[in-house]
């Protein structure tokens, strides 16, 4: 394997005297779909808003086509092609969904190129059909679909998902991993966090274990789940 | 094109029509087109302001600054070097573009009340340079427009329906400013900020660039409507083009009566604002100085509590009541 797409090297966060990621490293290849999973407060969160710039790392140093991205704002994170959709998600209320898929695209087209773009995408995501609704006025697996079509409004290389799948049911959620392996095969690479092990397990290449802000464990997910230390995190806490 | 966007231009159209030709149905001479005038200049200030705080909401309180700015750029360039008060408006318009810019970088990453506090300050500041600094502006006297032969090469005319025209003029190009932004890349961009910064930063919207280049075209905007000012007025003194109540709070309230982040809320509020303050400075003023001012600031209060979102929210509401919908 040549250079990795994505290179996370030690990187470490703190909030005051938490300390949310401690020495954090991971490789992620061009095309991967990796999962990142971990108890509640495990700092996966804080991992993905660290990689695209809205947190700064106290250390370490975040690598995409071996490019530095630590100490870029976001919007230059987003123009070198990483993007995260929000855990709790983060629509722009008083738009149409249209319209918040066409803002994504405007990243590197005019406004005109970005609304036939953001059409596709929301075809994509099979949302179409909601287009000209106010976001304000969506449910929530809805909003989240549409946080993703936003996101993939933006051309990414990479593309992070914080917990996308959280209100999907068992049709919806099959429909979606089925989406996320058409956009690996036109060449997206993916981190996902999720709670959903059946989602995780069946999807991922490779899965990424954080606990209390350490990477505990790496490998595929039949290693992983064997993994005692694993077992052990998940046993620990009340999560998943 | 379908029907509805079809009849909306054909309403505007027979809109700006009517504006065009009410002059002749005015007193060119009386007091009444004057006021109009006066509605007319503040509807467009309340349009460039629209820019920044309609759609990125940072509401400022400092614009006085870009039109005070404006109005002594080009009056003292009048005065000394006898310039056009037309090139003395473009020479007014970099100046405010530059203020806003520096004013920009360090209040861009406030928001809310303290944004509106610094916003604020500037305009004070300005004020205060503009009062002390009477070599170069005349001090708080004021300062008087030269008279000149009239003609539109100087913006100056023997009428009132000129300065009318000229009004109409600002307010229909400051408008369509206002709309181009809106549709543009920098409309989304400012709107996707003001509904989510963080969310708009991660799918690549410069929310620094974006603020300052929104608040630039609008302290040019706005510096060329204080030449006009001073070319109607004849005469001003820093209290007035740099004042708070007068200019900045006056813009600000005339957008939000009207409707903020609307092309037609600064028009309506200004349609609103301005011949109820002159018919309420008519009223008392003769009896007790202070009390239209009270007046006032008690009816705004009142608009702004039955619907805060201004005249147009509350047209589509009654739209919605007769069971129309309301805006896309
Ligand atoms: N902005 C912040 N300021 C202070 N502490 C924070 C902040 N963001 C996260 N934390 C803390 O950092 C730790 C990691 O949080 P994070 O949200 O990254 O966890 P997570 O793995 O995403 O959890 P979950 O599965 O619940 O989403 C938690 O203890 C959290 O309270
Ligand atoms: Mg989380």
């Amino acid at each position: 394997m040549s250079q990795p797409l994505l290179q996370v090297s030690d990187i470490s966060k703190r909030f005051g005297g938490l300390r949310a990621l401690s020495g954090v490293s991971l490789t992620v290849a061009a095309g991967e779909i990796v999962g990142l999973i971990g108890p509640n407060g495990a700092g996966k969160t804080t991992l993905f808003s660290t990689l695209v710039g809205l947190h700064r790392p106290d250390s370490g140093a975040i690598r995409l086509n071996g490019k530095d991205l630590v100490g870029l704002k976001p919007h230059r994170i987003a123009a070198a092609g990483m993007v995260k959709t929000f855990q709790n998600v983060a629509l722009f209320l008083d738009f149409s969904v249209l319209d918040n898929v066409l803002t994504g695209g405007l990243l590197h087209l005019s406004v005109t190129e970005a609304r036939d773009l953001a059409r596709r995408c929301l075809e994509q995501v099979g949302i179409a059909g909601i287009a000209d609704k106010l976001a304000r006025d969506l449910s929530f697996p809805e909003r989240a679909r549409v946080e993703v079509a936003r996101a993939l409004c933006t051309q990414p290389k990479v593309l992070l998902l914080d917990e996308a799948m959280a209100a999907l049911n068992h049709v919806e959620m099959d429909a979606f991993i089925a989406l996320l392996r058409q956009l690996r095969g036109e060449g997206l690479t993916l981190v996902i966090v999720e709670h959903h092990m059946r989602a995780i397990m069946s999807l991922c290449d490779r899965i990424v274990v954080l606990n209390f802000g350490q990477l505990i464990a790496t490998g595929t997910p039949a290693e992983v789940s064997r993994d005692p230390a694993v077992i052990q995190a998940y046993l620990g806490s009340s999560a998943a | 094109m379908n029907r509805s966007t079809l009849l909306r231009g054909l309403g505007l159209a027979v809109l700006l029509a009517v504006a065009v030709a009410t002059p002749f149905l005015l007193d060119p001479r009386g007091y009444a087109i004057r006021v109009v005038c006066l509605a007319l200049l503040f509807a467009a200030m309340a349009q460039c302001w629209n820019i920044v705080a309609g759609l990125a909401n940072q509401v400022s309180l400092g614009h006085a600054a870009f039109f005070g700015i404006g109005a002594y750029t080009s009056t003292l360039l009048l005065i000394h070097f006898g310039l056009s008060p037309w090139l003395g408006m473009l020479v007014g318009a970099v100046l405010g573009g530059i203020a806003a810019f520096l004013i920009s970088l360090p209040t861009m990453r406030l928001k809310g009340h303290y944004f509106a506090l610094a916003t604020l300050a500037f305009g004070e500041v300005m004020r205060v340079i503009a009062n002390s600094w009477s070599g170069l502006t005349g001090g708080p006297v004021g300062i008087s427009v030269p008279f000149a032969p009239p003609s539109f090469a100087m913006m100056q005319f023997k009428e009132t329906r000129p300065y009318y025209w000229l009004m109409l003029a600002a307010l229909v190009v400051v408008t369509l400013v206002f709309v181009a932004i809106r549709r543009s890349k920098l409309g989304y961009r400012l709107r996707a900020i003001k509904e989510n910064a963080d969310a708009a930063e991660v799918i690549g919207v410069d929310t620094t660039r974006t603020k300052i280049t929104a608040a630039v075209i609008s302290g040019m905007l706005t510096a060329c409507l204080g030449t006009l000012y001073a070319q109607f007025q004849f005469f001003f003194d820093p209290d007035t083009v740099f004042g708070v109540a007068s200019i900045s709070v006056r813009m600000a309230m005339i957008a939000i009566v009207g409707g903020i982040g609307t092309a037609a809320g600064p028009i309506l509020g200004a349609f609103f604002v301005i011949p109820l303050e002159e018919f309420a400075n008519d009223l008392f003023s003769s009896r007790a100085a202070g009390l239209s001012q009270l007046v006032f600031g008690v009816l705004l209060i009142g608009v702004i509590l039955i619907e805060p979102r201004g005249f147009m929210a509350l047209g589509s509401r009654i739209r919605r009541l007769f069971g129309k919908g309301g805006r896309p």
